[in-house]
């Protein structure tokens, strides 16, 4: 499954600072051929949007590992549409009970994943829904 | 200062340049903007220290009023031709200012690794109002000369203790740079290679030309030289006004713009010949490339 | 998430190397043994442990991590689990306190009381210990970034109960370098980070000598994808960058070196988790001796905690974790580990409930009274494939520390991100060969239910007052302190940061006293040595 071409942007919102599953899927999704943009620790929502903005991303991925993620991906929602960049996909990653789905869901997320899937199964979730637009 | 509309709107531009195909390019080339920018380049080695310098500059720069614009080219991975665009975080404080707009962008397949038409997407951020518009390549001793044809001063960034200088020399890249910078010169062998370089600088090739490219020492965690490169600027901008010729500018940006096209569509000819083509001799080879790389009148 | 056709798939033989890359023999023998390497029991270079009496003279110290939400709830807990026989105290900070943001920062908002108790001043120090004997139980604190301050409050907490400095026991994790390359809770840039550890070691050395001011840490190394061997390896080279700086203060390293300790996870290979603490211990003597020269027995030895869990548990049929953690924990006891953290099943996921946590708690009491595993010292010394391991162990770390030293050193390697980068690499290839089904997880890629979720049965849901509760508290004890106090200790504590040398504790100490937040020293010193700039290096 491929990703060429497509621009997606990483971020760690909040203060959880384990970055190793965003890496892991920077790096994994920039071996599907996306580009990738990654901003490092403690990125504001707001931040993210800007940059999600000016990158002229596809997809914003939040990866959130401290429990505060349904809080987080609805304040990137919201300041992703004040940006005036509501059309972005906004996923989300880390440690989340499934229980917290359709509250993701509703909050705005467009794909919510763990670290027991396979990396493929999400590069391959992740073109489906982008190219589904 | 943009609206968050025309940020938007200016982000979606650059995208479509940066994947616009020779054919659309050609089709409705971007016209050429009412106003100027003043554009400085960085270049230099991986792993100098590039964003991080321009990061600060920027910083600096915005915090006393001037819009800047800045246009990150990374290398792409070869083999899957995607990329980490890992410029931004290094120019994060100055990224969160309002008076700066900043894009990174992939190399993808290009050659001198620049992106596609990035003579263009200058030309856009020009138009869109900003003071100044600062583009950030690797070197790749092919980058050094492209930088030069599309910006008004060129900043090469080289670090001690690395053989930098050596291969810059050994490139032919020193005379193109207007200043060069000695990165992270809080560690040894940065003085000495300061006064290497400017011996080499003042006693080389660009001897014909009354601008004589100063080396500097700059560490951005010290902060120490971040004032002298500034003056450093501002002393080349005077210069260039008298001494540029701004005919011979637009004539050297139209030739990289023409020729990047060129170079793309040769690219593409050269991919779709096949081994029949290629078993030909090589008079023969030479004009179908030629024919084919030119159908249209 | 496994391909409906792969499930209840039977693995292929599993190849024969450890989860490290060490190809193993099919039997060990006696002539791949060196019994003069092996040695005694508490004698140098310490492979079979660091006592004479194994665990005959003291168990190792029960410690369970607890801390959530307010200063009061966590009390509570603390008290619950000292009735059910805990020994230790282990205090979980929530993240604005671990990166120095008071409660009412805007960065800290979605965070405070989150994954541990918000200690933003000494007020909630004091509400956190009311009712528990400081002189008596040891506390740790997994705390990095502020590290200094947290300490700083303990002390003050103490001095106020009038419990003499002395009479402390406990940790501080206080190691930095880490947090750089895997953990994340860094503030300051490198070097002055490392001046306040050197700050922190020394002053605890001299204030309170049976304190621990530090506690080098492999595990979250290790849970972002690295081998046992990396493991071992990334920590002690970090270690001897603590011992570099603090023998540049002027430090003798026969004396610190006593206090220096260190802190591992336990994941599931047995016996490679076993000998790494057995070439670790070996090394590490080896090194002070040879490098540093260090003589004092003490000084030698490796002291260290461990936890058993983390990224090995998983989330899918969660139950199964008891078996690894109790797995886990035998490991850890035949490794020779001075303090013992069960994981909770659940814990990787969610802040454990009072069942589960009793249950981790069960799991090491099991292991202690019943299983017999401790009854002589270091059982499994002179069999002829652990000692091997243990050599081939010791090799493989002492190349990647030679890899690091070539680059320049941990300290370079941080700041530039190449360590960072070669974590990240590592974990990709891990989770990649994971997804492959090259290493079996069971009830994740292997053996699972056709239809799976996790569910962990009964969820511990945090009281959603907690953060306005802190953030009120917090207020009032601004409102009521005394606010010249506070400005006058923090003038001084700026003075003492642009000063080479000086050390910074009793400023912050005295901060502490009068109440000053972590958030308003954190800014303080970050006005004059501002913040580390994370090098991304993918």
């Amino acid at each position: 499954m491929s990703l060429a071409g497509k621009r997606i942007l990483i971020a760690k919102p909040g203060l959880d600072g384990h970055d190793v599953g965003a890496k892991i899927i920077a790096l994994a999704l920039r071996d599907a051929g996306a580009e990738v943009i990654y901003t490092g620790l403690r990125k504001a929502p707001e931040y993210i949007a800007r940059v999600a903005v000016e990158e002229d991303v596809d997809a914003v991925g939040l990866s959130i590992l401290s429990g505060s993620h349904v809080d987080l991906v609805r304040e990137t929602a919201r300041c992703l549409r004040e940006a005036k960049a509501g059309n972005v996909k906004l996923f989300v990653g880390g440690t989340i009970p499934q229980e917290d789905n359709p509250a993701l869901i509703e909050a705005g997320a467009a794909g919510i994943f763990n670290s027991s899937q396979r990396i493929e199964d999400v590069i391959a979730e992740l073109a489906r829904v982008l190219d589904a637009g | 200062m943009l609206s968050p509309d025309e940020r938007r709107d200016l982000a979606r531009e650059i995208s479509r340049l940066a994947s616009a195909s020779v054919e659309q390019m050609l089709a409705a080339p971007p016209a050429a903007p009412g106003r100027s920018a003043r554009r400085i380049g960085f270049t230099g080695p991986p792993g100098v220290g590039k964003s991080t310098l321009v990061g600060s500059l920027v910083e600096r720069r915005a915090a006393r009023g001037t819009s800047v614009a800045v246009l990150a080219i990374d290398p792409a991975s070869p083999y899957s031709k995607g990329a980490i665009l890992g410029d931004r975080i290094r120019m994060d404080r100055a990224s969160d200012n309002s008076r700066v707009f900043m894009r990174s962008v992939s190399s993808r397949d290009s050659q001198d690794g620049m992106c596609n038409n990035v003579a263009d997407i200058l030309t856009t951020l020009e138009a869109s109002g900003f003071d100044e518009v600062v583009l950030e390549t690797v070197g790749v001793g092919q980058a050094e000369h492209a930088v030069k044809a599309l910006v008004d001063t060129v900043v090469l960034l080289m670090q001690p203790e690395t053989g930098d200088a050596i291969q810059a020399l050994k490139a032919g890249i020193l005379e193109v740079a207007d200043i060069i910078v000695i990165s992270k010169s809080d560690l040894p062998g940065s003085a000495r290679m300061r006064e290497h370089l400017a011996s080499t600088v003042r006693f080389g090739a660009k001897r014909a030309v009354d601008w004589t490219t100063p080396v500097l020492g700059v560490s951005v965690d010290t902060g120490a030289g971040l004032e002298e490169l500034e003056q450093a600027l501002d002393a080349h901008a005077q210069w260039a006004t008298t001494h540029r010729d701004a005919v011979a500018i637009q004539r050297s940006r139209m030739r990289y713009r023409v020729q990047d096209l060129i170079l793309r569509q040769l690219d593409h000819t050269l991919a779709s010949l096949d081994d029949t083509d290629y078993a030909a001799a090589l008079p023969a080879l030479y004009a179908a490339t030629v024919k084919k790389l030119l159908p249209r009148p | 998430m496994n391909k409906p056709e792969d499930i209840n798939l039977e693995p292929a033989q599993p190849g024969f190397r450890t989860p490290s890359g060490i190809e193993v023999p099919e039997v060990a023998t006696a002539d791949m043994v060196d019994p003069a390497r092996v040695g005694a029991p508490g004698e140098y270079p310490f492979t079979r442990g660091i006592f004479e009496n194994g665990y005959r003279g003291r168990l190792w110290t029960f410690r369970q991590y607890s801390g959530f939400g307010s200063a009061e709830e966590t009390n509570e807990r603390y008290k619950f689990l000292i009735a059910q026989g805990q020994t230790g105290l282990s205090v979980a900070l929530d993240l604005p306190t671990q990166c120095g943001y008071d409660p009412t920062d805007p960065m800290a908002s979605a965070e405070v009381g989150k994954v541990g108790v918000s200690l933003s001043n000494l007020a909630e120090a004091e509400i956190l210990f009311e009712g528990l004997d400081l002189a008596k139980l040891s506390t740790s604190f997994t705390i990095n970034g502020t590290a200094a301050i947290v300490y700083a409050m303990y002390l003050a907490a103490a001095d106020k109960r009038g419990i003499p400095r002395a009479k402390l026991t406990g940790t501080i994790q206080n190691d930095i370098l880490k947090e750089y390359v895997a953990r994340g809770t860094w503030i300051f840039p490198v070097r002055p980070s490392m001046r306040l550890i050197a700050d922190s070691i020394l002053y605890s050395n001299e204030q309170t000598p049976r304190f621990n001011p530090i506690s080098i840490a492999g595990a979250h190394v290790r849970d972002a994808g690295c081998t046992a061997v990396e493991e071992i390896a990334y920590t002690l080279a970090n270690a001897f960058a603590y011992v570099d700086e603090l023998v540049a203060r002027g430090a003798n390293p026969n004396e610190f070196a006593k206090r220096l300790s260190f802190f591992f996870y336990v994941h599931m290979d047995f016996f490679e988790e076993i000998c790494k603490f057995r070439a670790a211990r070996r090394y590490w003597a080896r090194k002070l001796k040879e490098r540093y020269g260090v003589t004092d027995e003490k000084a030698l030895m490796f002291r260290f905690g461990v936890v058993c869990g983390g990224s090995s548990l998983t989330a899918q049929q969660p139950l199964n974790n008891i078996v690894r953690v109790g797995i886990e924990n035998m490991a850890a006891v035949l490794g020779g580990a001075q303090s013992i953290f069960t994981c909770a099943y659940d814990e990787a996921f969610q802040i454990p409930t009072e069942t589960s946590a009793e249950i981790a708690l069960r799991t090491q009491q099991i292991v202690a009274y019943e299983s017999g595993i401790s009854r002589t010292v270091d059982p499994l010394g002179g069999s002829y494939y652990v000692e091997w391991l243990t050599d081939r162990m010791e090799e493989e770390m002492e190349k990647v520390i030679k890899e690091i030293d070539d680059y320049g050193g941990t300290v370079r390697a941080v700041e530039d991100g190449y360590l960072q980068s070669r974590i990240a690499r590592r974990a990709l290839e891990r989770k990649l060969d994971a997804d492959k089904g090259e290493r079996v997880v069971v009830g994740e890629n292997y053996f699972r239910h056709a239809e799976q979720t996790s569910d962990f049965g009964e969820v511990f849901r945090m009281d959603p007052n907690i953060s306005s509760k802190v953030v009120e508290r917090f207020k009032r004890v601004k409102e009521t302190r005394d606010n010249a106090a506070v400005t006058r200790a923090l003038a001084k504590l700026r003075e003492a940061a642009v000063k080479d040398g000086e050390n910074l504790m009793p400023w912050l100490v005295d901060c502490c006293h009068a109440y000053a937040t972590v958030g308003e020293m954190v800014s303080t010193l970050k006005a004059e040595w501002g913040e580390f700039q994370e090098p991304v290096r993918l």
